[in-house]
């Protein structure tokens, strides 16, 4: 048996590499699908949450549209307001016990996470849908777009450029918190981990393992997203053309920070 | 001259405030209609109900003598055009897909025509060589000028301005009026409201001097420069020609 510290952890690497490399793939797996899922969701609760009927809008059309916030709100509100280990014990237990189905973990995983992402997706697209200056909406307007284009085409690019590193977050968020569907056997990092932990009674070693892969996957993703953000942050210059020749020339310009 | 635009005992109300309280008035085909008055005054409601981006409370608005309520949006924003004092950009758009963007979504466009198009007005405001800078790498004078190449790739019948050279520093105030005052020569329909009152003076058909919601004068600039025949425009008149460097009047 190993003697040290040291020796223990690169035993247990040994022996169980392979399950600590799935257990990250089943986390990073979930935060993907979780994140992505809980992003449109978000987006589409965000876009009605902040639809406006124009005046002449029937009461039909009123009574359902308020209907529809209402729900929409209750539903970030509730899932703001629990925590995500105990939404996965109710999801989980609720469709095996009240309607009889016996949900795969795995499923349960992307099921909760998604929806629990999407609640707090929906109001940071919120804030970053209300964030694009009114100008551009009435110039959108003016112009003759209808509500839907205007969306697509002006708001909803600027809205999700400016929300990206929010979003980022709750990718990164998603890798850490994932971990709390243990509670259902979901084979991710953590639940590997405390299965190892339990053979060799070593709990401190295996979880210093665990924590390594955590931050590593954090801190690459949290790198990669600083990346992207600055490419989508676009580039500072642009080509000018000369009207009269061909000629062309860089201009370069000075963004205040 | 066919009237393009007339408005028919137009009130407006946001509230208890009646911002707009009785407004008769038409722009025909072809003039330049300057619109002055001091602010508060319900220049800007007037503009925004003209093309419904305020609904009137009551009276009604005519384009091409049909009313503009029963006229489906997407053909009324298409055919009366606005310039805006902040100008309202597509931030996310290069000054090309500015110009494009509502070509193709509203006109039907194809990407190419609308190119085409775009490139043709950009020049006409000298804007073409930035056709791929962002709006943010843009000075105020040539965001304006994108602005109005915007409104006029949509082949606008009209185009309404609200205070076009407010927003500008003084030295790109002229560039903008310049860009007007040759559309005005090319014979486009302008609605425009300014505190530029040499440009009002020389550049229009025709001054209406609007007060606290109603329409108090309405003359050849000639008229109401140099004989107006209320005493309220007069004083107007007198704070606004003042100018930047009146200031040894005021002393
Ligand atoms: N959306 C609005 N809601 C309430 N009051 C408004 C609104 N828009 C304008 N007003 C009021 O109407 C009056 C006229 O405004 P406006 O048309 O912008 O005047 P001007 O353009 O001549 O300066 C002002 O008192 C202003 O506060
Ligand atoms: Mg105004």
């Amino acid at each position: 048996m190993p003697n040290s510290f040291f020796s223990w952890v690169l035993f247990l690497l040994d022996k169980y590499g392979a399950l600590f490399l799935k257990g990250a793939g089943v986390t990073l797996l979930i935060a993907i699908v979780g994140t992505v899922l809980g992003f449109i969701i978000g987006l589409g609760v965000a876009i009605v949450r902040t639809l406006q009927l124009p005046p002449q809008a029937n009461r039909p059309r009123r009574f359902f549209l308020g209907v529809s916030k209402w729900l929409l709100s209750a539903y970030i509100e509730i899932f703001r307001g629990t925590p995500m280990i105990v939404q996965a014990m109710v999801v989980y237990y609720g469709a095996l016990e009240y309607l009889g189905l016996d949900i795969p973990a795995l499923g349960a995983a992307f099921l909760v996470v998604s929806v629990n992402t999407g609640a707090y997706m929906a109001e940071i697209l919120r804030g970053g849908i209300l964030s694009v200056d009114k100008g551009q909406k009435e110039a959108a307007t003016a112009i003759g777009m209808t509500h839907w284009q205007m969306m697509t085409l002006v708001i909803l690019p600027q809205a999700v450029k400016n929300t990206l590193p929010s979003v980022g977050n709750e990718f990164v968020v998603n890798i850490k918190d994932s971990s709390v569907l243990n509670v259902i056997s979901v084979t991710e990092l953590y639940f590997m981990s405390k299965s190892a932990a339990g053979t060799y009674w070593k709990y401190f070693e295996v979880f210093f393992i665990t924590s390594v892969i955590y931050f590593v996957l954090t801190f690459t993703i949290t790198r990669l997203l600083r990346l992207l953000e600055k490419k989508l942050s676009g580039s500072d210059s642009y080509t000018i053309y000369g009207s009269q020749s061909h000629s062309k020339a860089e201009i370069k310009i000075q963004q205040p920070h | 001259m066919e009237n393009i635009i007339q408005a028919e005992g137009l009130r407006k109300r946001f509230g208890q405030q009646e911002v707009l309280r009785g407004i008769d008035f038409s722009v025909k085909q072809g003039e330049a209609v300057c619109l002055i008055g001091p602010s508060g005054s319900g220049k800007s409601t007037l503009l925004r109900c003209i093309n419904l981006l305020e609904q009137p409370s009551q009276g009604r608005i005519l384009f091409r003598g049909e009313d503009v309520t029963r006229i489906p949006p997407a053909r009324l924003h298409a055919k009366v055009g606005m310039v805006f004092q902040q100008f309202n950009l597509f931030e996310n758009l290069s000054v090309l897909k500015n110009c494009t963007a509502g070509q193709v979504a509203v006109l039907g466009r194809s990407q190419k025509e609308a190119e085409g198009k775009a490139h043709q007005l950009l020049e006409k405001v000298g804007m073409l060589p930035y056709r791929d800078a962002r709006p943010s790498q843009l000075s105020g004078g040539q965001k304006q000028r994108v602005g109005i190449a915007r409104a006029l790739c949509m082949d606008p019948d009209v185009l309404l301005f609200d205070e076009p050279t407010s927003a500008l520093d003084p030295e790109m105030v002229d560039e903008v009026l310049y860009v007007m005052a040759d559309l005005k020569k090319a014979g486009l329909t302008m609605l425009i409201v300014t505190h530029e009152m040499a440009f009002a003076r020389d550049a229009a058909d025709r001054v209406i001097f609007m007060d606290e919601g109603l329409i108090v004068e309405d003359a050849q600039p000639q008229l109401i420069f140099e004989q107006p025949r209320h005493e309220r425009t007069a004083a107007f008149l007198r704070r606004s020609m003042r100018g930047p460097l009146g200031l040894k009047q005021l002393t």
